[in-house]
């Protein structure tokens, strides 16, 4: 751990500043992510340390159809919310299907969706090629221990999977996330927030450095809709996914409708899968609906010998939410 | 006097745990709560390559850092000793004494700063450059070099061979296991001082008098010169048995700085630096009649190990002679696989046989059930492979090769109650409601697979010492050099003693963990309560013996004259065992004797037949027919080690292929239980280690560089709750003769059989047969 500055910043404004201004600036949320990486890990090394957690980010709000949340709510809050229990099943499931009650007490909405991967190779600074965080290095994982690795979006550059389970069902909710930045608001669809890794898997999102995440508009499912995330692993409990699937669909007179599907655990970023939904949409309730599905949104994948047995096994995960969503009621 | 057969099978269901006040207020303070003043905290460096060299240290920029006290490398920490000779727990290399590299994760430097963040942050700044050779890193990497029968115990009676060219089934299979990390809680910690050329080090181990001996020698100094403090351990599973480079260094930071000093491993650090479970692989052959008689066992086990620091890279294989090598290089632990594998069927024909593959890995480590736990994996999933060959009930294939006396000697167990643990496991089970036909039993999508395996543990005793005092105001004092990690020694002891002085549990003080105190053995190998109980127990009755002597001639006492035989300890008092009211108080008679108190020194050891059975053993594998006669004729027991059965309902999602356990019954033959709420913990304790070498464990290597992948809590997978079904402990049998309290370990015991039971159950549930530890979902997809 190298000493380091650290400010408790009083409104959005100021933080948003002290921040954009010093290239070497970082925010601190609940810090599970952040803390790990400075002192365990010693991978990040900001000089200064921008403590948001005093910040007014912490409603959650119901807006006509749309639930406005605060970046600095945490992961229980949101878990334990009326609204998303009610209306929101997949969120709520992504949830409390991650990390501990203990880290979801702390650990925030905005820092979930801004963790960075779990990639040990990235995590060990004495590992020295990493591309993400030394651009250029090359990607050790890819020869190594990487069953918890991605194979959507990968490539030789970088297997990395975003590993956040909340990300799952809100990009296939479409929810938007609004940015502070200085002087300036913008909200960004969370599915245009990420980026592909390509050859630079340093840039992991769109936004600038200083940006704030305030708030995700998560849009509430229509009435009638089922939801629900399955997230296959081998512990019971506190392991982050080896494949998940968020699904929510409606059923008309024995056809699917609406249908939202995206994986986790697979992708170097939350994955929606319109491939899947179109083959979900006007289609008959059965397997071979499910399988084709998962077919088509499986494919074109990236893999090394440790993650070959995710390709199956997303395709399983998608099929087996389905099986059980349309099983039910 | 009490004796084993005298007491009650059990001292009760549980006296709570006497050190469990003061560590739940904080009060127990381990290595790392030790604060002394004018303490400097150290920091370790570790290099980044598995095999090579160092050419250039560059330490300035850490030198100059704010706090930094000193940096030491191998280019000035002045020469240190290696530890003297020790088959079980070889020394480690001294640290830090030559540019050789032999494992990713060696020490490279130690910084010693002001506080500990300090020191951490200069760590990082130093820069070493390596000139790197190709590491072996794998078990069938062809560079590497293994030995045959490294341990002079490779074991066989009749002729296997030729029993099974004729044998009506046979089966066999290749099995592996995966390296695993002991993970106790507690990070180990070790704080140096010196006084002068004295040394007191508080130290996270289970084997404090080992630790003195090393740094004694490290530092040419007498034993009596070191002091090695230890009263609370944060866990240890064995990764306390061995000393350890980084108490070396935090001795050697201390003497640098003229400070005393703490040094505090990290978690990644504790995947390299206090041992580990090697990985294994090993080939078995099980030959049977028709009926299910076994005819033959042919066993190999191959473990891994580390080179060691005196040949550092890839070489020929050696061809020293087994005994030579093994006293020659003796920088690792025997790690013997097929050990247990001549005790625990009767069968006439058997070999058993280990290898030791040497890798650029850091030292390896025994962890709970070490060697038997792999070898039990085998041996009970291939019997019930050939459970499924026969269309015979597993059970009664075990029960038809059961082995009344122990099979390699043909001597007589001193006690074995395995029979019991199948009979009650399979009835608390509900054995009997099982479908034998794979894949037959369902809950909704689940499959439902039962599974069960059998356990013959290793018995072990060392010699102990320990010391009991008696207070005129009543109360006691006993004491012995041991650990206590957690198992519950300060209390079951406390117990012992107590029984024996007859003084109520809270009058009786337990005093542990100092090197200053008699010695004891590590607490390890399931022998710690035997050796130090049985030392507790004789040391107690030595001191109402010294108690009796006193008033031997007393015409005051109403005790004089009489014999321990003839007297009973109760509520504080000696008194006639016929008539109670003739007695007295500890206090009456040490007053009336104008003493304060009585102390008196005492120990136990193991019986001639511990050793005899090895002996004994390797003498039936070298001289057959002839052999057995010899040692037959010697007419010994052999001490038994515990005895016990599992019984493991699992979920497999054959889809998804994740794999739940519904619940597991363990029925343990424990000889005498004395704390019950103890030894219940210690069998949970057990099985949750159990579920996490079937399914979890597993310590991931890079490929390329030798690096542990995943060196956290949150990537090494271990058991959570919610992976932990309910447990029925249930004990069996009763005290054993072998000692004079009657008992068996349960310390590893609780861990054995539970790998088998899973893999069994899985096969019931899907029909797939997994050889290869741990079963993770890929394995099942
Ligand atoms: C052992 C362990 C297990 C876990 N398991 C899971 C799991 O199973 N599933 C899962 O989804 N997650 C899991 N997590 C991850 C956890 O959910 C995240 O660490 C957490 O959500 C991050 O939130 P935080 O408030 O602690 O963020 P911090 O650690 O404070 O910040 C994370 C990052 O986001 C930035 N940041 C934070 N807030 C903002 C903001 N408002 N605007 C801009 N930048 C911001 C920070 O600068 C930092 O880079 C696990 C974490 C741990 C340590
Ligand atoms: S997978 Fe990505 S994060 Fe991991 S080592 Fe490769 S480049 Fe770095």
């Amino acid at each position: 751990m190298r000493p380091f500055e650290y400010i408790r910043a009083d409104d959005v404004a100021s933080a948003v500043g002290l921040v954009s201004s010093d290239p070497k600036a970082h925010y601190l949320a609940g810090g599970t992510t952040q803390i790990d990486l400075m002192l365990k890990d010693g991978v990040l090394e900001p000089e200064r340390l921008v403590d948001i957690t005093r910040l007014p980010l912490r409603g959650i709000r119901r807006h006509g159809d749309v639930l406005h949340v605060g970046a600095l709510v945490t992961m229980e809050e949101l878990a334990a919310d009326v609204t998303v229990t009610e209306q929101l099943p997949l969120v709520r499931e992504a949830l409390l299907g991650g990390a501990s009650t203990q880290l979801r007490n702390m650990a925030t909405i905005g820092g979930n969706l801004l963790q960075r991967t779990r990639c040990r190779y990235f995590r060990d600074p004495t590992v020295l090629s990493c591309n993400k965080r030394s651009p250029g290095s090359g990607c050790a994982a890819i020869s190594g221990a990487a069953r918890m690795h991605a194979i959507l979006g990968a490539s030789m550059h970088c297997i990395a999977v975003h590993a956040s389970d909340l990300c799952v069902p809100l990009v296939a909710l479409d929810a938007v996330a609004h940015i502070q930045g200085v002087g300036a608001q913008r909200r960004i669809p969370l599915a245009d927030l990420y980026v592909l890794p390509g050859d630079r898997p340093d840039v992991e999102n769109v936004l600038q450095h200083g940006e704030l995440l305030t708030t995700i508009e998560i849009p509430l499912l229509p009435a009638g809709t089922r939801s629900g995330y399955l997230k296959i692993r081998d512990r019971s409990s506190y392991e982050f996914a080896l494949t998940s699937a968020a699904v929510a669909l409606a059923i008309d007179d024995g056809v699917i409708t609406h249908p939202r599907v995206a994986f986790g655990g697979v992708g170097t970023i939350p994955w929606r899968s319109p491939e899947a939904e179109a083959v979900l949409r006007g289609a008959s309730v059965n397997t071979q609906t499910f399988r084709a599905a998962a077919d088509a949104a499986i494919h074109d994948t990236f893999t090394v010998t440790g993650t070959a047995f995710k390709v199956e096994l997303a395709k399983r995960t998608l099929v087996r939410i389905l099986q059980t969503l349309t099983e039910a009621g | 006097m009490t004796m084993a057969e005298a007491v009650p099978a059990a001292l009760g269901p549980g006296v709570d745990r006497v050190d469990g006040r003061p560590k739940v207020l904080g009060a127990a303070h381990y290595p790392s709560d030790v604060t002394l003043p004018g303490m400097a905290h150290a920091a370790l460096v570790r290099s980044t390559i598995a095999a090579g060299s160092i050419v250039r240290l560059d330490t300035a920029r850490a030198a100059d850092m704010l706090g930094v006290l000193t940096v030491i490398t191998h280019e000035n920490a002045g020469r240190l000793q290696k530890g003297k000779r020790n088959l079980f727990f070889p020394p480690p290399a001294a640290p830090l004494q030559d540019a050789r590299i032999s494992y990713h994760g060696q020490y490279v430097a130690v910084i010693v700063a002001e506080t500990r963040q300090q020191a951490a942050a200069a760590a990082r700044l130093i820069e070493v450059t390596y000139d790197r050779d190709e590491p072996v890193l794998t078990l069938d990497d062809a560079a590497a070099s293994s030995q045959s029968n490294p341990y002079f115990i490779d074991m066989k009676r009749g002729d296997a061979k030729a029993a099974m060219a004729t044998a009506e089934v046979t089966v066999e299979g290749t099995f592996t296991t995966s390296p695993e990390t002991h993970n106790p809680l507690g990070p180990f910690t070790t704080v140096a001082q010196w006084h002068g050329d004295t040394l007191t080090v508080y130290d996270s181990t289970q084997n404090p008098f080992h630790v003195r001996a090393v740094l004694a020698a490290s530092f040419g100094l007498a034993e009596d010169d070191v002091r090695v403090l230890s009263p609370y351990v944060g866990g240890g599973f064995g990764a306390g048995l061995r000393s350890w480079p980084h108490t070396i260094l935090a001795a050697l930071a201390a003497r640098v700085v003229a400070r005393p000093v703490q040094l505090s491993l990290t978690r990644p650090e504790m995947f390299t630096g206090v041992g580990h479970r090697p990985s294994t692989m090993q080939r078995l052959t099980i030959a049977a009649t028709r009926d299910g008689k076994l005819v033959a066992i042919d066993h190999e086990g191959t473990s891994t190990a580390s080179m060691g620091h005196e040949a550092p890279t890839r070489k020929p294989p050696t061809r020293k002679a087994p005994l030579q090598s093994l006293l020659k290089a003796p920088d690792e632990q025997p790690y013997p696989i097929t050990a247990g594998t001549a005790a625990a069927y009767a069968c006439p024909n058997v070999a058993a046989r280990d290898k030791r593959v040497r890798l650029n890995i850091a030292p390896i480590a025994h962890m709970r059930a070490p060697g038997e736990a792999e070898g039990n994996f085998a041996i009970e999933s291939l019997l019930d492979e050939l459970s499924y060959e026969l269309g015979m009930d597993p059970i009664d294939l075990r029960l038809r090769n059961y082995a009344e006396v122990q099979p390699q000697t043909g001597l007589p167990w001193s006690s074995k109650a395995l029979r019991e643990c199948y009979t009650v496991g399979a009835e608390r089970f509900g054995w009997a409601q099982r479908d034998p036909t794979v894949g037959a039993m369902r809950d909704g999508r689940w499959l439902v697979g039962y599974g069960m395996a059998g356990v013959t543990f290793n018995h072990y005793q060392a010699k102990c010492h320990a010391r009991a005092t008696v207070h005129r105001d009543g109360t006691a004092h006993v004491c012995s050099g041991a650990t206590d990690i957690g198992t519950g020694t300060y209390t079951v002891m406390t117990q012992l003693a107590a029984e024996v002085l007859g003084l109520p549990v809270d009058r009786v003080e337990f005093e542990l963990g100092d090197t200053r105190l008699p010695q004891a053995p590590q607490a390890g190998g399931s022998g710690l309560t035997t050796a130090l109980g049985s030392a507790v127990h004789n040391t107690c009755v030595a001191l109402v013996q010294r108690v009796l002597t006193l008033v031997s001639d007393d015409a005051d006492s109403p005790l004089r004259g009489c014999t321990i035989e003839d007297v009973v300890a109760h509520q504080g008092r000696l008194q006639h065992a016929d008539d109670e009211s003739r007695g007295e108080t500890y206090s009456e008679i040490l007053g009336r004797h104008g003493l304060s108190e009585l102390t008196v020194d005492g120990d136990s050891a193991p019986s001639r037949a511990e050793a005899g059975v090895i002996v004994g053993s390797l003498v039936v594998s070298r001289l057959g027919r002839f052999g057995r006669k010899l040692v037959g004729a010697s007419h010994a027991t052999v001490p038994a080690g515990g005895f016990g059965a599992r019984f493991v309902e699992v979920r497999v999602d054959p889809e998804l292929g994740v794999l739940r356990i519904a619940r597991i019954v363990s029925v343990n033959d424990a000889g005498r239980v004395v704390n019950e709420k103890l030894a219940r913990s210690q069998i949970i304790g057990g099985t949750v280690g159990g579920i996490g070498m079937a399914i979890f464990e597993e310590t991931v290597r890079d490929p390329d560089s030798g690096r542990v992948a995943n060196a956290t809590l949150s990537d090494y997978l271990i058991p959570v709750n919610a992976d932990v079904p309910d447990i029925d402990v249930v004990f069996v049998g009763g005290p054993d003769p072998a000692n004079p309290i009657g008992v068996k370990g349960v310390g590893e015991i609780g861990l054995v059989g539970v790998a088998a039971a899973i893999a069994n159950g899985v096969y019931h549930a899907t029909g797939r047969r997994i050889r290869s530890l741990p079963i993770t979902i890929d394995k099942l997809l």
